[in-house]
């Protein structure tokens, strides 16, 4: 209370300190396509006598205060027209601006004047900017344009190799990303245990990755934050586009409510029945669909409304015996008002959840689980002037965990059923956050975000002799379960255990000339769920669970210096970072996470840490764009033991994360052939991801048994492949009525086997030991088929 | 449970690419295994019991190195001490007038190479299998052959379950563990599939009373041999450390364990 108090009155002074400078006048207004009004996200506003500018925020809102005064203006959009003005600032005035998407000419070089200055000159580093259309350029396996696969390009992104679910971020674990699609949490990012992402591309309009110097209005991920927001459908005329590929078919339409006011868009995606089943005429079943619907609208000039939604699930049956359904809800509301030209705020109430169900027929048992959670948002971003900028706000979240539930599935069942305890939490954070430019060359953004959490009430808290759950047996070297001594129950409404977390943010950019700067970053960040998930690369199955009595919240501190420069079409960025992680649970040997009660029996606090150099070459515009991204990084955890005479994991020693790849190079570019053919390729080069060879092995219960010595202490043969795609477009020039264009593509051209994984078993039949590589995809040839109208 | 998810999921990768490859491997050194396992089999008498006795080797190694002359001795609690004795040069260690009791607790001491490895256990009981149930509709491809073992839990007490079937057709070995926390007092099943299990086959189904220690043993042993190693879904996999300690030097820990079960039999012959 004393933080906010103390944030409030700040705000006051800051206000009260412009009202005497007086003379100043504001320019505010929104920055929008021409020919559907969609509106655009991180547009700059140039005023290139006074050297400043802004950019439009994620509602395509601007606003900024500058001495009274005519000025010329230049609006600049990566892929549109500029807008250049002139501007007489006598009084306070509100402009939209429209742009349009530079058709490209093919036959002439045209060098633009490089203006986007205001990139170099923000104290925002490590963050990744993709437009919808840039992913839907880049080569993918079955030809389905895909989000997550675009941002594992990325320098500093990876995962935990093919077929394996989410991404990883500078060394960090998926369960700590905070995914956000229109504000609200994602709790699984991806269909078919890895395949696909569950967003549609055709929905989005721009997703940011922040994977260092996250802004104090992020919280409660220690990760990176990926945030992305959907498009708010053409309010001018009715659209549709959509695709039909070899894996799935997607539709996508939009159009006014209300001419200019209000707009609606719907889209819909499914992949076919039988998707990775060579066995057409059996009873088995694997295919995921989502759907995406917003509505917008502009009540006035102050207030915009916005309601939007995602459905998706997963659905797979093999025979009669085994069927699973999972997947992510999520409902929005938000409401955009103005309270002056200098005040944006955002309000957002939201509902998501995580649903998984199981129903596994030959064992007679139905399994349930998920996440529900309510989340409320005020968010405010207050121009003051041309050179401080505040944003502050508060975010509650109620969450409640449904760990699992199993009920027998027919009457003959010899399964009892069982709940296991649900539990509750809130979260609460509040946080302020400035942006100052001190000097012409100098800018900070400085803020803190508090953040709190609550663990209330549940019934059956079990107890232990001295509060350790784990117990270790110095006789066989290993942990093993405590047994309960007693357990207690509480009201919902009681707290069972509290947090709380000041996490200060702090960057710098420091611009040396006028295309380049060095900038730096702080920051600190906590997480309060973690996903319980003890192998490689999460599983849908998986279970998120709060801090609470035995475990506690993750706690993240990250460093990271760059160099920025542009140059021409080309920017260029080398980063370095260093993090570590306080409280990364990690698993004793042969925990078993499912429909386990009592995780805290399981689970030992440890750390991680991770830091390396991440290099991004990037050209923007021209016949030919794409990126080249270079990272050089290491990522491990530890778990010492609690005492000297206990082991720890992996015998307490530093291990290598599934997902550490030392080396790791992308290439992804493509370039226009002539008007009709476009040329997109990919070259990928990593290190082998890490995995653990048996050192020797023996014989027990007459079955042969490999031994393993260290975790992850050898690694993979080295990945690498090139995938190259086609696109024709039969009319290029036709821009009324039906579009279509083709893709032509191949995944892996010259079929490289990348081991996923390498498997030690006996041939029972030769009666010798083998390894068995397992490649997921060999060459993958596609072809899809895209419109819109 | 897990283990039957994990499965589930895994098939969906079964139709990508797999080959076998030459890998380098890391070579440990050798360590004693000791693959102690005595078993009281319902209406016998119990008093011949086995022990094996070898040693570790290198991973791709086809020859297993027998642990040869050393001195292996169980105790009970009423001052009875079994000796057990090599069959020749053959790691093979036979005792011929062991006295099992249900609950009894058992140590087993051996001196090899002039160390001193112990172990105890107490000898657990088993419910039998009341009946075989088969279905030929089952697995990924619809068509292989499911068993079902079904046997009688008993209730209010906390039971653990060693399931061990033999296609003695066809060289395959599956073990499984149960526990009965969902299925506490009620009838319940092992299960058994294997792609080459045909008609005809002789299947040996044989089940022991363990204690938790060597459930939990189980289940991490399980997690790193067969189909559940490697893969995004594998869990991390770890020495596997038993019952069995080495007094003279802890460092130097053996492999295997010391299990004493109450044992039953069933001979099932395919349909």
């Amino acid at each position: 209370m004393k933080l906010l108090k103390s944030a409030l009155i700040c705000i006051f002074f800051l206000n009260s300190f412009i009202l005497f400078s007086q003379e100043k006048y504001t320019i505010s207004g929104i920055v929008s396509e021409k020919t559907s009004n969609e509106t655009l996200i991180g547009v700059n506003i140039l005023f290139p006598e006074l050297n400043t500018g802004t950019t439009t925020n994620e509602y395509g809102f601007y606003s900024i205060t500058l001495p009274k005064g005519t000025y010329k203006i230049i609006v600049s959009y990566v892929g549109f027209d500029n807008i250049n003005d002139t501007i007489s600032l006598t009084e306070n005035i509100t402009k939209t601006f429209s742009l349009s998407e530079t058709t490209e000419n093919l036959d002439e070089v045209v060098i633009k004047e490089n203006i986007e200055k205001l990139n170099i000159r923000k104290p925002q580093m490590s963050i990744n900017v993709l437009t919808s259309n840039s992913i839907k350029q880049i080569p993918v396996v079955l030809g389905e344009a895909d989000v997550i696969k675009a941002i594992t390009l990325l320098p500093g992104v990876t995962n935990a190799g093919e077929g394996s679910s989410g991404f990883n971020v500078r060394g960090g674990s998926a369960d700590q990303n905070l995914i956000l699609l229109d504000e609200a949490t994602i709790y699984n990012s991806s269909h078919l245990f890895g395949f696909f992402s569950v967003f549609n591309p055709d929905a989005i309009k721009d997703l940011k990755l922040y994977k260092g110097g996250i802004p104090a209005r992020y919280g409660g991920r220690v990760s990176s934050v990926l945030d992305i927001y959907q498009k708010e459908g053409n309010n001018k005329t009715f659209h549709a586009n959509g695709g039909v590929g070899i894996v799935s078919s997607r539709l996508l339409i939009e159009g006014p409510l209300k001419k200019d006011e209000g707009s609606f868009l719907l889209g819909g995606r499914s992949s076919y029945a039988h998707l990775f089943l060579p066995l057409f005429d059996l009873d088995n079943v694997a295919y995921f669909y989502d759907l995406n619907t917003k509505f917008s609208y502009k009540l006035n000039k102050k207030n915009n409304i916005y309601l939007s939604g995602y459905f998706g699930r997963d659905v797979f049956r093999i025979s009669d015996s085994f069927e699973n359904t999972y997947g992510n809800t999520l409902v929005n509301f938000r409401w955009n008002h103005l309270f002056s030209n200098k005040l944006f705020s955002n309000l957002s109430l939201i509902y998501s959840d995580y649903y998984y169900g199981l129903n596994l027929d030959f064992v007679e048992f139905e399994w349930n689980s998920g996440i529900q959670n309510f989340n409320i948002k005020y968010d405010f971003k207050h121009y003051i002037s041309d050179t401080f900028k505040l944003q502050y706000g508060l975010n509650s979240i109620y969450y409640k965990f449904n760990p699992g539930k199993i009920e027998p599935s027919t009457p003959t069942s010899g399964i009892n059923p069982f709940k296991l305890t649900d539990k509750y939490a809130f979260e609460n954070a509040i946080y302020i956050d400035a942006e100052h430019k001190i000097s012409d060359k100098l800018t900070m953004s400085y803020g803190f975000r508090f953040s709190s959490f609550l663990r209330l009430g549940q019934d059956e808290l079990n107890i232990y002799e001295n509060d350790q759950p784990v117990i270790f047996n110095e006789d066989f070297q290993l942990y093993q379960n405590a047994k309960p001594i007693d357990s207690e129950s509480f009201k919902r409404s009681d707290i069972i255990e509290s947090f709380s977390n000041l996490e200060p943010r702090v960057a710098l950019a420091l611009q040396i000339t006028n295309e380049s700067s060095i900038k730096a970053s702080y920051n600190r960040m906590s997480q309060y769920l973690h996903l319980l998930s003890n192998t490689s690369s999460p599983t849908p199955l998986d279970v998120w669970t709060p801090s609470g009595k035995y475990v506690k919240p993750q706690l993240l501190d990250q460093y990271a210096i760059g160099y920025f420069k542009n140059f021409n079409d080309y920017s260029f960025e080398l980063e370095s970072f260093y993090k570590t992680i306080k409280n990364r649970i990690d698993y004793i040997d042969g925990a078993d996470l499912i429909a386990n009660n009592a995780i805290e029996q399981v689970i030992l606090n440890g750390k991680a840490r991770a830091y390396g150099f991440e290099l991004l070459l990037r050209k923007n515009e021209g016949r030919f764009k794409g990126w080249l991204a270079y990272t050089l990084s290491k990522s491990e955890q530890q778990t010492p033991g609690r005492t000297p005479s206990e082991l720890g994991i992996n015998n307490g020693e530093w291990y290598s994360t599934a997902y550490d790849k030392t080396h790791d190079i992308s290439f992804t570019g493509s370039y226009q052939i002539s008007k009709k053919w476009k040329l997109n390729t990919n070259v990928l080069f990593q290190t082998g991801q890490p995995t653990s060879y048996p050192n020797s092995q023996y014989v027990f219960e007459g079955i042969t048994i490999p031994n393993f010595g260290n975790r992850n202490a050898d690694r993979l043969p080295a990945y690498h492949r090139l995938d190259v795609s086609f696109r024709y477009t039969p009319k290029p020039l036709k821009n009324k009525g039906l579009q279509s264009y083709w893709v032509f593509g191949v995944y892996n051209l010259y079929d490289r086997k990348n081991a996923a994984s390498i498997t030690f078993d006996r041939n029972a039949t030769a009666g010798i030991n083998e390894a068995t590589r397992l490649a997921i995809f060999g060459i993958v040839p596609s072809v899809s088929y895209n419109f819109k109208f | 449970m897990r283990k039957v998810i994990l499965i589930s999921i895994l098939s969906f990768f079964i139709t990508s690419c797999e080959d076998v490859i030459d890998v380098d491997v890391p070579t440990a050194s050798p360590r004693l295994v000791i693959d102690a396992g005595l078993n009281w089999f319902k209406n016998t008498s119990g008093n011949e019991q086995v022990i094996k006795l070898t040693l570790s080797a290198p991973y791709f190694d086809t020859e297993i190195p027998q642990a040869n002359g050393a001195q292996v001795v169980v105790t009970d609690t009423k001052n009875n001490s079994f000796n057990f004795l090599e069959q020749g040069n053959s790691g093979v260690y036979i005792n011929n007038n062991f006295i099992p009791e249900i609950n009894g607790e058992y140590s087993l001491i051996v001196n090899y190479q002039n160390e001193v490895y112990t172990a105890t256990e107490i000898l657990k009981s088993v419910s039998s299998v009341d009946f075989i149930e088969q279905q030929n509709d089952g697995g990924f491809t619809g068509d292989e052959i499911e068993i079902k073992a079904f046997y009688t839990d008993p209730i209010n007490e906390e039971n653990f379950y060693f399931y061990r079937f033999t296609n003695t057709s066809e060289p395959d070995i599956s073990l499984e563990v149960y526990d009965d926390e969902f299925t506490d007092g009620n009838q319940i099943f092992a299960f058994y599939t294997d792609e080459d299990l045909a008609q005809g086959h002789e299947l040996l189904i044989r089940n022991f009373g363990i204690s938790e220690q060597f459930y939990e043993f189980m289940f991490i042993l399980q997690q790193q041999t067969g189909d559940n190693s490697g893969g995004p879904f594998e869990t991390q996999p770890a020495t596997l450390r038993g019952n069995c300690i080495n007094q003279t030097n802890p460092e130097n820990y053996p492999f295997g364990y010391f299990r004493v079960s109450e044992a039953d039999e069933f001979i099932y012959i395919v349909q």
